[in-house]
């Protein structure tokens, strides 16, 4: 099932080193490190601005860092197209106003990629669209277009159709920032099964009680940097930088 | 009384009925009025005048006319020359639209410079004037001996020749209307069964369909082949003028020309427009699935883009229709020229113009009709949220 093909089976699904970015003359990431094993489940958290969806954005090539390295699955991000397309194939990406393709049917946007990327028949593309779609639970949706769907199901669609990709490592960007709050919890909760299912995920989130609940390892972002890393049981009881002390106390006193 | 007054459904009766009355009036007033005007100059009034010969010949025509032919034969003419005009001057604007439009939204600094030069120039110089511009450089190009010549076309003053297969006219009309299906064909069944069959095999339906047609084409062409000529007739020069092949008149050439570039300079906007306003998340969806460049542009922009551009294109395509009634400046026989010689040598006035109104009207509502069909066949279901 798994197809990427210069990806090693046994190594990290992610290494990134000494990564720099600049927006103009902004230093939007100062020599972030990160090291993400398989089935790992990240969250990053951290105020805005902080470069939290800039870190994730590199690790598919929606952003070009300038300087440090990342390694996807043991293939090197670089200028080489040959690798940028073979990463993205087996990272799938969440955002956080859904994106999907408002003139495909919901059936439609998750057969596309794996029709044309995998080259899949249509047949099979089919059976994996549905049973993804049955797995965020909204197969009865599945000939509707995007715009007759609530967020919170649009959002459920977009997961299934980077599922559809099977990819090894998925990306959220805020998933649920942009849902109303009564569809926050359904989305939460494929993330979820996904999560116990094995998946690696890197989810950059506001949702403390997902992180809890998930994580491996919460890293908390501040300008650029990533300024604490821990599991969550030390992250949320002993944090150790004041930055991350502050932060938490804005997010959980409510 | 006063109560009556004050009620809103009786206010608004009362409104409709005064407006539908007082344009009722105005209208009954011109036509009583005109009609006396129109007697005391001694003018008879009446649709009668149709049926007399013109006395006059056309320029430009894709249908046999002479000076004996009656007036309704040449608004026909007049109509199917500005049609004829009209959609070789809008498939050219499109073209040239679409390729500086891309230009305008591309990531060369160059190619958007040189878009936006071209837009900038061509928009803000009013038609008339570029119709004069292009007709003053085609009267100006050699005569036929000095002809400029590439690849079997010449290019002089007295029109720009094309090599012409010797076919029946017939023929000619079968075969160009089986190369359009050859193009129409594809593009609707990729439509209509879209993603229902594997690519593989709808790649294999849209090329099948597109080979018969060509196929029918070239029978067309060898039916209706001329006997013992060679297939092509070249122009070639014969004394002091060109014989052979196919003469595009100045007047035709200045307009499409003019159109095209004109035209091209306002679909330009409305196609870079269309692009802006594709969400960029669709677009980083789309990459982040692993889709090529190329599959980002025809499978997500593209049809997101030309959602949002048909409904200004097809306002743009009736104002550029229009615009084929520049054919008066240079002398080209579209409708509009022929009611206006119609008035002058016939005197219905008021008969040719109403005829030039419907003649417009309706091609301009057929062509309205048609975008609003395909408008509302691929609009976007449901609520769209601008990401």
């Amino acid at each position: 099932m798994i197809s990427g093909n210069s990806t090693e089976p046994g190594g990290p699904a992610l290494r990134i080193e000494n990564l720099d970015k600049y927006y103009g003359t902004f230093h939007a990431l100062r020599r972030v490190n990160l090291a993400v094993e398989r089935g790992e489940r990240i969250v990053v958290c951290g105020p805005s601005g902080s470069g939290k969806s800039t870190m994730i954005r590199c690790i598919n090539r929606l952003e070009q860092h300038n300087g440090g390295r990342i390694a996807v699955l043991g293939t090197e991000l670089n200028d080489d197209v040959g690798n940028i397309d073979e990463i993205r194939r087996e990272v799938g990406m969440v955002f956080q106003h859904f994106n999907l393709f408002p003139h495909m049917t919901v059936l439609e946007n998750c057969m596309l990629s794996p029709m044309i990327v995998r080259k899949q028949p249509r047949a099979q593309a089919e059976a994996t669209a549905r049973r993804y779609l049955e797995k965020v639970r909204i197969p009865e949706q599945a000939m509707k277009y995007p715009g007759q769907l609530s967020g919170g199901q649009q959002q459920r669609v977009a997961i299934a159709r980077a599922l559809c990709m099977q990819p090894q490592i998925m990306l959220f960007d805020e998933p649920t920032s942009a849902l109303d709050p009564e569809m926050v919890s359904e989305v939460l909760d494929v993330m979820v099964t996904l999560a116990s299912e094995g998946m690696t995920m890197i989810c950059v989130t506001h949702e403390m009680g997902f992180a809890r609940r998930v994580a491996d390892r919460v890293i908390f972002m501040d300008s650029g940097e990533i300024v604490e890393e821990a599991p969550p049981e030390t992250f949320f009881t002993t944090p150790r930088n004041e930055r991350t002390r502050q932060f938490l106390s804005q997010v959980l006193d409510h | 009384m006063v109560s009556l007054l004050r009620n809103q459904k009786v206010r608004n009766t009362l409104l409709q009925v005064l407006y539908v009355g007082s344009i009722a009036a105005l209208v009954l007033a011109g036509i009583v009025i005109a009609r006396r005007n129109l007697a005391e100059q001694g003018i008879t009034s009446g649709f009668n005048f149709l049926f007399k010969s013109t006395g006059w010949d056309v320029n430009f025509s894709l249908l046999p006319a002479t000076a004996n032919d009656p007036y309704w034969w040449y608004f026909l003419i007049g109509i199917i020359n500005t049609l004829f005009l009209g959609s070789v001057g809008l498939m050219l604007a499109t073209i040239v639209g679409t390729i500086v439009g891309l230009a305008r939204t591309s990531s060369n600094d160059l190619a958007r410079l040189l878009g936006r030069t071209y837009v900038d120039i061509f928009r803000n110089i009013p038609l008339i004037l570029q119709v004069f511009f292009w007709y003053a450089i085609i009267t100006h190009l050699p005569t036929p001996r000095g002809a400029h010549e590439a690849w079997g076309f010449l290019l002089t003053s007295r029109g720009l020749y094309i090599p012409f297969p010797n076919v029946s006219n017939a023929a000619f009309a079968a075969a160009t209307l089986a190369v359009v299906a050859a193009i129409v064909l594809p593009t609707w069944l990729g439509r209509t069964s879209r993603l229902s069959q594997p690519i593989g095999q709808r790649r294999a339906i849209q090329f099948t369909a597109a080979a018969a047609a060509l196929v029918c084409a070239a029978i067309s062409l060898a039916v209706g082949r001329l006997p013992d000529l060679p297939l092509l007739d070249f122009p070639a020069l014969q004394g002091l003028n060109l014989r052979g092949g196919l003469r595009i008149p100045p007047e035709f050439a200045t307009l499409a020309i003019a159109i095209a570039i004109y035209g091209g300079s306002y679909i330009a906007e409305i196609v870079r427009g269309g692009f802006k306003s594709v969400g960029k998340g669709q677009v980083e969806a789309a990459l982040s699935l692993g889709l090529s460049p190329w599959r980002v542009f025809t499978l997500v922009r593209l049809p997101l883009a030309l959602r949002a551009m048909l409904p200004i294109l097809a306002n743009q395509y009736v104002w550029l229709m229009k615009a084929t009634t520049m054919g008066i400046a240079v002398g080209f026989t579209d409708f509009f020229m022929i009611v206006a010689l119609t008035i002058n040598h016939s005197g219905q006035t008021l008969e040719a113009i109403g005829i030039l109104m419907a003649g417009f009207l309706a091609i301009n509502l057929s062509l309205a009709a048609v975008f609003n069909r395909i408008n509302k066949a691929i609009a976007l279901k449901g609520n769209q949220l601008r990401g």
